[in-house]
């Protein structure tokens, strides 16, 4: 894919700031990445915790800004966050006052460019779509913590984001839930078509979600390596698709050279 | 999930805070148990009952040293001859009023106090210029002594209503203000930046973000400023004053009528304990989400 003309564009992106300590000089977090991602493609960006990865995201996200280059988003460039651009975080932001319907409703409240009743039927949609359509009514705090992460994906979408930023979504979770959620994730990605920047540490997680993995390095973060994983594993994922052979393969590829960049920093 | 771990363990303790009809030794000790195990949950009957059992603990030792003359009764009378005095002061003084005035005196300046302190205290956490110019200020102020400000703000304000206004006012608006900019900072960052993302402006923000998520811990702090207010009223109605509770609590003192004294002071105790638990019925009902 050429960067030219894609629906993502991070050109020569660099990030630094001032060390807190006596010497107060200059930290490198993030050294001239550039990347590009296409429309309804699921990019994970995979690194050592630490390494500047999820700054990376932020950056295109709008919440950070870059020291030097650039993101650009549908060709206009990013000056800060606003709608187009959906973050789920790995700390449960669902809203503790409202209920699960109400905050997936809450997604809906601040769009001008549909009115009430379509609000009302697209909270009832996502609601649906992520399957708590039983638990409409319960306060967040009285359901679990894959639930409520699967209510801030369905509050992100009710707002109509052109790209999904993901920060360790289920960083938190126990294995099956974490399992569940990415099959389903994949699954509303697929009947959504929503670009997504997926932020992980974990290997697995990452050869199963991804179009294509981005391996950055430790501190400062480089990309080391861009995986193709569509190639090799092909667009269809299902549960079994972990128990197969070029799966495995792949993930110890990419596990291998997780462990070098995890060993620098050791 | 530790919540869920959490709720379990509170429907266990209601569970053993009823013991069974038979009313065997076994459920009565496993109801007591939690009471004395460290951190132990709490269970709403065991934590009443052992309440009331603590004022009558305290009313009956005051009796007996009353009764006995451990301390002579001219200066610790009976509990029975404060609660006659209290009724001869409701009936032959005006007491009645008294306790109205104190009662709108405290409720005015704590609402002023409250209006002024919601908006600023948010206003100090969502800018920096606003906080950290506001801050040393307040922080100044707020270790200023109130009751030596009293003289000042007498002859400032003169001895009306509005100089007592002006000491609760000072005695809380300082302390409230920074209380306040802490629980809307206290709110996860990340409850912000969806707000962003979801394309909200920072009113719309502040107004449907900041302000729910803070709303139940600055209940609490307003609950507890409310009662600061009662030390300060006292204070303001002693030194210059002719009416309201502390002003009668004063006067009695003239004549060393210990059982008035006594009873002015516990109506304040009184009128305090109901506004505390009427404003944590209100809290548990309105947010029954935590």
């Amino acid at each position: 894919m050429t960067t030219n003309g894609a629906f993502v564009q991070v050109r020569n992106v660099s990030k630094s700031f001032l060390d807190v300590g006596q010497d107060r000089e200059e930290i490198a977090v993030i050294q001239s990445v550039s990347m590009a991602l296409g429309e309804g493609e699921f990019v994970v960006y995979l690194g050592p915790s630490g390494c500047g990865k999820t700054t990376l995201m932020r950056i295109v996200g709008g919440l950070e800004t870059a020291s030097a280059g650039e993101v650009l988003l549908a060709g206009r460039p990013v000056t800060g966050p606003d709608r187009r651009k959906g973050m789920v975080f790995q700390a449960y932001t669902s809203f503790p006052w409202l209920t699960v319907l109400e905050n997936i409703r809450f997604g809906t409240k601040y769009r001008d460019d549909i009115g009430a009743a379509e609000k009302a039927e697209i909270a009832r949609h996502y609601l649906e779509l992520v399957g708590l359509k039983d638990f409409a009514d319960f306060y967040v705090n009285r359901i679990s913590g894959g639930m409520r992460q699967r209510v801030a994906i369905a509050r992100t979408l009710a707002a109509g984001p052109e790209i999904l930023l993901m920060d360790e979504p289920f960083g938190a979770l126990d294995a099956q839930t974490r399992d569940f959620l990415q099959e389903q994730l994949l699954e509303i990605c697929r009947l959504e078509r929503k670009a997504v920047i997926f932020v992980t540490h974990d290997v697995e997680e990452a050869v199963f979600l991804a179009d294509r993995i981005f391996m950055f390095s430790a501190r400062p973060a480089r990309i080391i390596e861009e995986i193709k994983v569509t190639e090799r594993l092909g667009p269809e994922r299902v549960a079994d698709t972990k128990a197969s052979q070029d799966f495995f393969q792949l993930r110890n590829h990419v596990r291998d050279l997780m462990r070098d960049q995890s060993r620098s920093l050791a | 999930m530790g919540r869920e771990g959490g709720q379990e363990g509170s429907q266990e303790g209601a569970r053993d805070a009823e013991p069974s009809r038979a009313g065997d030794q076994a459920s009565l000790r496993r109801a007591l148990a939690p009471l004395f195990r460290y951190r132990g949950k709490s269970s709403g009957r065991a934590d009443l009952v052992l309440g009331i059992l603590a004022f009558a603990g305290f009313l009956g030792l005051w009796y007996l040293i009353a009764f006995f003359e451990v301390v002579p009764q001219r200066f610790l009378p009976l509990p029975q001859e404060v609660l006659a005095a209290l009724w001869r002061m409701l009936t032959e003084r005006n007491f009645l009023d008294d306790i109205g005035i104190s009662v709108a005196r405290v409720w005015a300046a704590f609402l002023l106090s409250a209006a002024m302190a919601i908006p600023i205290g948010i206003w100090m956490s969502s800018y920096r210029i606003v906080g950290t110019t506001i801050e040393p200020i307040v922080d100044f102020i707020r270790y200023l002594p109130v009751p030596a400000l009293v003289p000042l703000l007498i002859i400032w304000f003169g001895i009306g209503e509005a100089s007592k206004i002006a000491v609760l006012w000072m005695g809380t608006f300082f302390q409230l203000v920074l209380l306040i900019a802490d629980d809307a900072k206290r709110i996860p960052r990340e409850f912000i930046e969806i707000g962003y993302t979801l394309g909200a402006k920072p009113r719309q923000i502040t107004r449907d973000i900041v302000l729910r998520a803070m709303f139940p811990s600055m209940v609490d702090n307003l609950r507890i400023t409310l009662g600061w207010c009662w030390t300060w009223i006292i204070v303001a109605e002693i030194v210059a004053a002719n009416s309201g509770i502390g002003h009668a609590i004063w006067s009695m003192r003239r004549f060393l009528k210990t059982p008035e004294v006594m009873a002015g002071i516990l109506t304040v105790g009184i009128i305090g304990l109901l506004t505390d638990q009427a404003i944590r019925a209100w809290h548990r009902r309105h947010f029954r989400y935590l």
